[in-house]
């Protein structure tokens, strides 16, 4: 007799449903799984036979068969067991004629018939839900971290007697109850605070805008300046990651981390310098996503920036325009989000300390050169603010008042990111960094002073027209964090103060 | 190869280190303007350094320049220098060389390249020099060729400056301002340009007007470096005010900014 059951499987980020087809038939016993299951898939035979003897029914010996259909693409993991169990109960008759289509099953069975927790059930749950399929069972143990996906049944089990027992309406598992977003995400809380960092006002102002309008920052200074401290206390003024979001980033780490249990908050992902093109982009024989998806939704912070591979940095240019990324293998393509803010840090040359009052600079002009020519100038391009950072003469490090609190900044931060949601409600955008050249003439709209201004800056600089359009959206953003619905003279001013400047020879 | 009028006119030649602090850089623009302003022509070596800095302001501020080159026409040295050379013929300028197009630059070739520099000039400036230069080579031509050699000096922690102020001790002048030159080279050529000097400087001591929303900021910036935090410090504005009051005294010529991110007051 033949029974389908659904589970689900995911491909990139994208979940698929996968119907587990059994048919028991009379004949010599055979047991075989069809439908390219991998070598963990394939072992599940023997945990489903064992661990139905073991919840107390009997296994016959009879020709099975099970596919797993789509049967073109590769099935990975035993998250299919409990579906395969289900089908092969319902098969034998010990599950009644009942609905079995309306459930996703995934699980994976112990020998003993508990059901045991498997890795991806956020990712999965988020996908049904998104694919509108109502009805869910899974494993006990990972009911607590699926809790928050609304607008989908979860059933949480711990044994298979207890499934059987729901299907044939002995004994109906409870329906999870839902938590709101509120109560299972608790507002981050950093150790670290701008107020550590003496001084460096400029700095901390290029990061508050940074933050309020999601923009890219290339810091340049002598080592021990404080851009590392910097770019760490980053995260600290960035606004919480809302529900949108959250699920987006939990969906990437609960498919790829290495440390699953570990709580979901804002990326901020700092490779190292050797890092390989493919393990920044993303890439492998099954694709998976890089630091520049791993960073979706924060920060991707790229210290020594000068120190990558010329080559690597350069893979950078476009997901950080498209904002996501497209792998494409032999037999598969996967799309990854790529939305992140970009922070480097680099020094000035090769000994560190060209431009510094503390130290004189050892480097010759060529050395110095060849060093900065290490990034591209499409690449240099893709920073809207670019900074230098002093060291502070030691004098002055006690003498500074430190009053830009990161809870300060942050406020800021919120309310201006409030102020361009507003803006972009209709739009497929959310922030100013994101405003395409179209919208750029909209919302950027200038006075004759402040053109006449920029028009001297391009002439007398030389500067691109992404730079210029660069230079237009940091404008914006000041004017937000002024609360200006126009852009002002002073406003376009700053933005100039914090674009290319002396970085190229 | 490109203005040979140029050789008739009165230059004035101005050398200095291949490395150059930022200093030498200033006192090089700032010595360069001011000849070119008067309507004399520079004469350099197209070198790294101040060379490049004396040929480049030369041509920014529509002044006439000769190179000359310690290389053939078809072996720019250094390669950097390239453009420079196009843009150095393209303005009006005149590179020369005492050599056959293919032949490439060696350091005997340096020595021989600095003999003429020293000989096409009125006098020869040296801006900066570092302890052991080619400059000096220069400036013992200049002085067998019967020129003055007038130094800059350097602060004594400089060390991008310690031949210049060498130079200075075993007797060379002392240039403070062009009108050391006038004062010290007697020559009827000169007498017109000592003149038109002296009504210049009347005229520039009206300083430019400064904006009145940015005069504050102005005022704390020192004719060094001086960062921003520093900035900060001194006056009671904002970050985002100080930030777009430096952009516009930028523009507008009275400030420069600095790598690493510093400002000083710009020679008026």
């Amino acid at each position: 007799m033949l029974s389908i059951t659904q589970s689900m499987a995911m491909n990139g980020l994208n979940g698929y449903l996968v119907s587990v087809q059994v048919d028991v038939a009379n004949g010599l016993p055979y047991f075989e799984i069809v439908g390219l299951p991998d070598t963990i898939v394939k072992e599940s035979k023997e945990r489903v036979r064992i661990g139905i003897k073991n919840s107390g029914y009997d296994f016959f010996s009879k020709r099975i068969i099970i596919n797993l259909a789509p049967a073109n693409t590769k099935k990975l993991g035993s998250i299919f067991d409990l579906a395969i169990a289900i089908g092969i109960l319902t098969s034998l008759g010990i599950i009644k004629e009942c609905e079995l289509n309306n459930y996703v099953l995934v699980g994976e069975l112990s020998l003993d018939g508990k059901i045991r927790k498997i890795e991806n059930a956020l990712a999965i749950c988020i996908e049904m839900n998104r694919k509108g399929i109502k009805n869910i069972i899974l494993p006990k143990d990972n009911e607590k971290e699926v809790s928050i996906v609304k607008g989908i049944n979860i059933y949480a089990v711990t044994t298979l007697r207890e499934v059987v027992e729901h299907f044939n309406e002995e004994k109906l598992i409870d329906k999870s109850s839902v938590n709101s977003y509120s109560d299972y995400f608790k507002q981050e809380e950093y150790e670290i605070d701008f107020s550590d960092v003496y001084g460096q006002e400029k700095v901390k102002r290029v990061l508050e805008i940074a933050a309020a309008g999601s923009h890219n920052v290339l810091m340049i200074g002598s080592p021990g300046s404080g851009k590392t401290m910097l770019a760490e206390r980053f995260q600290t003024i960035l606004p919480p990651l809302s529900f949108k979001e959250y699920l987006e980033v939990a969906k990437i780490y609960n498919l790829y981390s290495d440390n699953l249990n570990s709580e979901i908050k804002r990326p901020f992902r700092t490779p190292h310098y050797t890092i390989t093109e493919r393990a920044l982009i993303g890439g492998g024989d099954i694709p998976k996503p890089g630091e520049v998806t791993l960073a979706n939704n924060g920060i991707l912070f790229l210290d020594e920036f000068a120190e990558y591979k010329a080559h690597t940095l350069d893979v950078l240019r476009t997901p950080i325009e498209d904002k996501k990324i497209t792998i494409s293998r032999v037999n598969s393509k996967v799309e990854f989000p790529a939305n992140f803010i970009l922070i480097a840090a680099m020094n000035p040359c090769p000994c560190g300390y060209y431009g510094s009052t503390v130290r004189e600079c050892t480097c010759s002009e060529n050395s110095r050169r060849r060093y900065l020519h290490k990034i591209s100038g499409p690449l240099l391009d893709r920073f809207d603010l670019i900074i230098y950072v002093n060291l502070l003469p030691y004098k002055k490090l006690n003498t500074y008042n430190m009053k830009k609190s990161s809870k300060n900044i942050r406020e800021r931060v919120i309310a201006v990111r409030d102020i361009q949601n507003k803006r972009y409600e209709k739009l497929n955008i959310n922030n100013n960094s994101e405003l395409s050249n179209s919208l750029i003439r909209e919302f950027c709209k200038l006075d004759e002073k402040s053109k006449v201004l920029l028009e001297k800056f391009y002439m007398n600089k030389n500067i691109t027209t992404r730079r210029y359009n660069k230079i237009l959206k940091v404008s914006r953003t000041i004017a937000d964090l002024d609360s200006e619905g126009n852009i002002k003279y002073k406003h376009i001013a700053e933005a100039l103060q914090y674009s290319e400047k002396g970085v190229r020879l | 190869m490109g203005n040979v009028e140029l050789l008739n006119k009165l230059s004035f030649s101005i050398v200095g280190s291949r490395r150059c602090s930022e200093y030498g850089e200033k006192v090089t623009q700032r010595f360069t303007k001011e000849i070119i302003s008067l309507g004399l022509v520079t004469v350099s070596g197209m070198a790294n350094g101040v060379d490049t800095i004396v040929h480049e302001t030369s041509i920014k501020n529509n002044g006439e320049t000769i190179a000359v080159l310690p290389s053939g026409f078809d072996n720019i040295y250094p390669k950097e220098n390239k453009e420079l050379y196009k843009k150095i013929i393209e303005n009006k300028g005149l590179a020369i060389s005492e050599y056959e197009p293919h032949e490439i630059a060696d350091s005997k070739k340096f020595i021989r390249r600095n003999r003429l520099v020293s000989a096409l000039g009125e006098c020869l400036i040296v801006t900066e020099a570092a302890y052991r230069s080619g400059t000096s080579i220069t400036a013992r031509f200049a002085k067998e060729q019967g020129k003055k050699v007038f130094c800059v000096p350097s602060g004594i922690d400089n060390r991008c400056g310690i031949g210049t102020n060498k130079m200075i001790k075993s007797g060379h002048s002392l240039l403070t301002g062009i009108s050391d030159i006038f004062d010290e080279v007697e020559s009827e050529k000169l007498e017109a340009y000592k003149e038109k000097y002296n009504k210049e400087l009347i005229m520039n001591m009206n300083i430019k007007n400064i904006p009145k929303e940015c005069k504050k900021v102005y005022d704390v910036i020192w004719d060094r470096p001086t960062s921003i935090d520093y900035i900060f410090n001194k006056t009671t504005e904002t970050i985002a005010d100080i930030s777009y009051k430096l952009t516009i005294l930028e523009l507008e010529g009275f400030i420069k900014s600095i790598p690493g991110g510093f400002y000083e007051k710009k020679y008026l």
